[in-house]
């Protein structure tokens, strides 16, 4: 792209943050349009001093594609900008944000108006576009990966007569940058985040789309919006939707009738792209839907065939649950389409929404929209509750949806207990591997089954995004992703005193070390602590940070053992002598300057001082009682004492008398 | 009441009392002065022996005991002159034998209503002092083992009366 970096300064000096340890992201220098939609900078690689690298910014609701960053790391497919490192570095308005190190593009993208100005030829097509590009998905492929980031807006040329490069699709969950046009319509109605990682023949897809842009000049469907695009190309089928009216070289027309098949099955294969003759041979491609002699209308829209159906009911699950309820679905269905196989699936599972639910049944109503869509177009994902993702989707769904903190998040949790994805799977025949699905979606249920759901579903979305970073309050500004960080960046954190206010552990921590650090017991034991008193609860709290410190053989962490320190006086009340106690804050004020929390932790949950003192306690109480005993005793003896006293007294005075009497009587004698 | 049952009430046998009048009488008609002067010199210590109801009649007993004792130096000189009638007659007639006879007897009365009270005044004392102490030891235990004072302590005991 030739970014200008003889004039900026190497920043060598110390402080400047390294994303790897090699690479400085270079804030200053934005290069538009390089990050395939995302904020894209100069990156400069400091051992080799080398500037041609850009850093692809991602979002904390987008998390970055982990599985594919691992694969592809340090990998040199030609063609593709592989990313070369990934970590958080400094965000351009302070704080922290997350990079993916790409090399940089070689030019601009077809997308720029010298590119997209004119139509292509068709040798320019195949040669400079769909060839380089099919080896790239064909080397994706190999590795178990897809692209899902092709569009002109994200290939680039460095020039003419020069193969594209693919840009990168690795900083953002797959497909969630793509516009509706380049995505097939199964995808494509999936809000962005949900798409998941698909397969090569979306990939395929995508493709097409974009050959078929190039040879058009323009984008097809621009005026339409995403709706509009999605009825047209399920009523129609995708290549009559794009190109019915395009008048295409015949080699390309082939080719993309059966790139843009609405059955991923049916898409040719990367390594069938690159021999184009054979390719375009390959005539396997879905038919249209059958269309009605008459709509049927959900929602206020006609419906005229079976897979707009399903979408129209997917989408507004309300009106069609009870359009299907009524039979009116099932009887267009029978009279306008003759499907009379579908028809009775459909009402079988009528009847079985009736034995299972009441009217008013929610989930029954969710369960049957589901089926029901499977059964009416079994390309299309599970639908729940207006929200269509695939199985794969459910971690950057949720991780948007926890970005957005909207009710999206108790749905999808819905979705997950439901079994949603088994009963979808079970529809699906051997479309899909039933088998992997419902071992995925027990995996999730293990994950999400919290005492607080909100618990549950962040452990869920942590455990599903691996680089999605820690969400607490507590580390807002920081990029998070690793166990071993959290504590280094709460020693940080803890230098603000507005957060030392704050107890050094929420939901969101305790969801994080759970999964990050796989210690599930504490987060068990921390959410029951909740419940209790709050001495517990701090030591619920320590025994969760204290087990990422040990594992993760941190240095010092003065600022975060002083924060722990303080907030660890609630669990004094654990202990009953005040003696005790007293000489235990001073230990803990001593500790909570040392950096290291196992010792605090060791100080306060001491089981066997702690037996100790409740013996001690025991005992007192005991006392207490002996002594309230004497105490009613000596209140109740009045009678008693005055019954002695008497007794005493009179013997005192007879005593004495009889003792003067001697005392006469011996004087007497005397004399 | 008739006399004889509230004799018997004091707890002397009816035939003690008959062996102690008819001792007495002999002793009477033996000595009829040294019974003058004992009966003078004892009277207080009588009236009290008469009025005392209570068991082993304490009160009587202190009266008479401070009586005799007072009354020996008289009873040597009723003796040193003869024993007779005359000379019980002269030593009674001396106000300051009989008076300090009968101050005898009422410093008897006294010390035997005083000891009871004073015993009590002490034991009542000493009831304090401990209920002091175990009320300071409770509050410790409360204090030490961050007790609630859920449980007050029973009240001080009742002041003597």
């Amino acid at each position: 792209m030739g970014t200008s970096l003889g004039a900026f300064p190497s920043s060598s000096a110390a402080g400047v943050k390294l994303l790897n340890g090699q690479y400085e992201v270079l804030t200053a220098l934005p290069l538009p349009g390089a990050g395939g939609g995302l904020p894209a900078f100069a990156a400069r690689h400091q051992p080799s001093g080398r500037t041609d690298f850009m850093a692809v910014r991602a979002s904390p609701g987008a998390p970055p594609r982990a599985n594919a960053l691992a694969r592809l790391e340090g990998e040199v497919i030609p063609g593709l900008l592989t990313p070369l490192a990934h970590g958080p570095g400094p965000a351009p308005e302070g704080g922290e944000a997350y990079y993916v190190i790409c090399p940089e593009p070689p030019g601009p993208s077809l997308a720029a108006p010298a590119a997209s100005g004119s139509p292509w030829g068709e040798a320019e097509i195949v040669h400079y576009v769909l060839r380089p590009a099919a080896h790239v998905l064909e080397a994706l492929k190999s590795r178990g990966l897809t692209h899902r980031a092709i569009r002109p807006d994200n290939i680039f040329s460095g020039g003419a007569k020069n193969p594209v490069v693919l840009g990168c699709a690795w900083a953002a969950p797959p497909a969630s940058l793509q516009p509706a046009v380049f995505e097939p319509p199964y995808m494509a109605m999936c809000a962005p985040a949900c798409r998941g990682e698909g397969s090569i023949a979306d990939d395929v897809y995508a493709l097409g789309v974009t050959l078929l842009t190039l040879a058009l000049g323009r984008t097809p469907l621009a005026e339409l919006d995403t709706e509009a695009i999605i009825l047209r190309k399920l009523s129609r089928g995708s290549f009559e939707a794009l190109a019915a009216d395009a008048e295409l070289p015949s080699l390309l027309a082939d080719l993309l009738r059966s790139m843009l098949a609405e059955d991923p099955a049916h898409r040719p294969s990367p390594a069938l792209l690159l021999d184009t003759s054979t390719a375009r041979s390959r005539k396997v491609t879905t038919r249209p839907p059958r269309r009605a002699q008459r709509p049927l209308t959900l929602n206020a829209s006609p419906v005229w065939d079976v897979r707009s159906l399903a979408y129209q009911v997917a989408t507004h699950p309300e009106p069609g649950a009870r359009m299907l309820r009524n039979g009116a679905v099932t009887d267009w269905i029978r009279r306008e389409l003759g499907a009379n196989q579908m028809a009775s699936t459909l009402e079988e599972l009528v009847r079985w929404r009736a034995r299972e639910g009441g009217t008013e049944d929610r989930r029954a109503d969710s369960i049957l929209v589901l089926r029901a869509v499977a059964v009416l177009d079994p390309l299309a994902p599970p639908a729940w509750r207006g929200i269509l993702l695939w199985p794969d989707g459910v971690g950057p769904a949720l991780a948007a949806a926890m970005a957005k903190g909207n009710e999206e998040l108790a749905e999808l949790r819905d979705f997950i207990i439901s079994h949603a994805i088994t009963l979808w799977a079970a529809q699906q025949g051997s479309r899909v591997d039933a088998t992997t699905l419902r071992q995925q979606a027990q995996q999730m249920e293990l994950w999400l089954r919290a005492r607080d759901w909100e618990t549950g579903i962040a452990r869920l979305a942590y455990a599903l995004n691996p680089l999605m970073p820690c969400a607490s309050p507590l580390l807002r500004g920081r990029w998070v992703i690793s166990a071993a960080e959290l504590l280094k960046a709460l020693d940080a954190a803890a230098a603000q005193p507005e957060v030392r206010r704050l107890a050094p552990m929420d939901t969101h921590l305790a969801a994080f070390i759970a999964v990050r650090q796989d210690h599930s017991f504490y987060l068990d034991v921390w959410e029951a602590a909740r419940a209790g008193a709050p001495a517990r609860l701090v030591l619920a709290e320590l025994n969760l940070l204290v087990a990422v410190e040990t594992r993760n053989n941190l240095g010092p962490l003065p600022q975060l053992s002083a924060w722990v320190g303080e907030h660890a006086k609630a669990a004094l009340e654990l202990w009953h002598s005040r003696t005790r106690r007293a000489a235990l804050q001073q230990q803990l004020q001593a500790l909570a300057t040392g950096g290291r929390l196992q010792p605090i932790l060791t100080l306060l949950d001491d089981p066997t001082a702690l037996q100790a003192d409740a013996e001690g306690l025991q005992h007192a109480l005991a006392r207490i009682g002996e002594i309230d005993a004497e105490l009613a005793q000596i209140a109740a003896g009045s009678s008693t004492r005055a019954a002695l006293a008497e007794r005493i007294g009179r013997e005192f005075a007879a005593g004495a008398t009889l003792a003067a009497l001697t005392a006469a009587l011996v004087a007497a004698a005397l004399g | 009441m008739p006399k004889s049952a509230r004799r018997l009430d004091t707890g002397h046998p009816r035939s003690l009392l008959w062996v102690e009048g008819a001792l007495c009488g002999i002793a009477a008609a033996l000595s009829p002065g040294t019974a003058l002067l004992l009966v003078g010199l004892l009277a207080p210590g009588l009236v009290s022996l008469a009025l005392d109801g209570a068991p082993g009649k304490p009160m009587a007993r202190a009266v008479l005991l401070a009586g005799v004792t007072a009354s020996i130096s008289a009873l040597r000189q009723l003796w040193l002159d003869g024993a007779s009638l005359d000379a019980a007659l002269n030593l009674l007639e001396d106000p300051l034998r009989l008076g300090t006879a009968w101050a005898a007897g009422a410093t008897g009365w006294l010390i035997s209503e005083l000891a009871p009270i004073i015993t009590r005044l002490l034991l009542d004392a000493r009831s304090l002092i401990r209920a002091k102490e175990l009320r300071a030891e409770r509050e410790r235990l409360e204090a030490e083992w961050s007790l609630p004072a859920g449980h007050p302590p029973p009240t001080s005991p009742p002041p003597a009366s």
